[in-house]
């Protein structure tokens, strides 16, 4: 089954957008995007912490519709989902 | 007279009452509707008198709060308080776009002023040089009809937000890094706050920059004021733009009202019933 990984901003820049993603039934939602992220040590540390959790600002969206990131692990994804990783941005 | 479309609510933006002492001031004077009359083909006189009684509350005169200020000036909002605690600086000139090269040193307060007032003499323009903390926030907003977040940090974006939800009046969010953005209008009891939207902020950093960043998203947040005070169109409420200049890409994402929300939320808990926990804590420690 495919999905789709959108990231934004930060994480886009470090990891590219439009990812999309030959995934494993029952696949949990934590793990894909960690997949993903493992790709660029720069980006897997700008969403995940050394243990693996996501980083408490990370915004996560599946088919926009916000994910408590503590509930992402037990979240299995479908075909054709679309998932989305952002970071708030602070500058002004 | 149009009103404010937001999902399930219609709120009218006409709370923003005339001070009658001052009634002969907010008529338009000749030279003002020879200033404003390209724009008041869209809304008329009694638009145009909205604006021109309308108050506004810019939280920072730096990437977003320059050209906020400046397109809120040139469309006759009638008092812009602004905010800021720095001094001009090189390194702010590739966007803020209020200061220029001989403002270096200078308190950007003074030059906002300065600038505001010769791009439009017909608003009241007030400035106030000091850092936007806990104990002055609700004094410095004080009766604004909509508060302007163009801060370039989330501690002081949660202040605004605790304030604008505590006097129930708009919060205008806007944030920036590199080539990317967001916004969304935050009206109190009617959309998520900003804590339902980022419940953490995320880590402080030098924040990378072009000036079209804020430019993009201070216009978006200046449309947002406008057309609350003129109370038409659909405002960005319960919805987060996203703006990606590497693209040219603007989508949105719903946001919803997070019930268990520190701020507006069961999780919020009452000045009143943290002044009573403070008491209680210091009065233990004196035991």
């Amino acid at each position: 089954m495919t999905v789709r990984i959108r990231f934004f901003a930060r994480f886009r820049e470090l990891l590219g957008t439009d990812i999309v993603v030959d995934a494993q039934k029952n696949k949990g939602l934590s793990d894909l995007v960690k997949d993903v992220a493992g790709k660029n040590k720069e980006g897997y540390d700008a969403i995940f912490d050394e243990k693996g959790i996501f980083r408490e600002y990370v915004i996560l969206m599946q088919n926009g519709k916000r994910v408590e990131t503590s509930d992402a692990p037990a979240i299995r994804v479908a075909d054709g989902d679309e998932i989305a990783v952002f970071p708030p941005v602070a500058g002004g | 007279m149009s009103t404010v479309k937001i999902p399930g609510v219609n709120c009218r933006a006409d709370t923003i009452v005339s001070d009658p002492v001052n009634q002969v001031k907010q008529m338009l004077s000749r030279r003002e509707r020879e200033r404003y009359k390209r724009q008041m083909m869209l809304f008329g006189d009694e638009g145009q008198e909205r604006l021109k009684k309308a108050n506004i509350f810019i939280a920072g005169a730096g990437g977003l709060g320059s050209p906020v200020s400046i397109y809120l000036a040139v469309a006759g909002v009638g008092i812009l308080t602004v905010v800021d605690k720095d001094v001009v600086e090189q390194t702010n000139l590739n966007r803020q776009i209020l200061h220029c090269d001989r403002d270096i040193g200078r308190k950007k307060t003074a030059s906002a002023e300065e600038k505001l007032h010769a791009i439009n003499p017909d608003i009241t323009v007030k400035v106030i040089d000091t850092t936007i903390d806990e104990s002055n926030c609700a004094q410095l907003v004080g009766q604004a009809d909509g508060i302007v977040d163009a801060m370039d940090n989330y501690p002081t974006r949660y202040l605004l937000n605790d304030i604008a939800l505590e006097k129930n009046i708009p919060l205008f969010h806007g944030a920036i890094r590199g080539f990317y953005g967001q916004a969304t209008t935050i009206i109190p009891g009617k959309t998520a706050c900003l804590r339902c939207i980022f419940p953490s902020a995320p880590p402080k950093e030098v924040f990378p920059v072009i000036g079209v960043t804020p430019g993009f998203i201070g216009m978006i947040q200046v449309n947002e004021v406008l057309r609350y005070l003129l109370g038409t169109g659909e405002l960005l409420a319960n919805r987060l733009l996203i703006w990606d200049g590497m693209t040219a890409h603007a989508e949105e994402i719903a946001v919803v009202r997070n019930p268990a929300c520190i701020s507006c939320g069961t999780g919020h808990i009452s000045k009143d019933t943290t002044a009573v926990k403070a008491k209680k804590i210091t009065t233990g420690k004196k035991k």
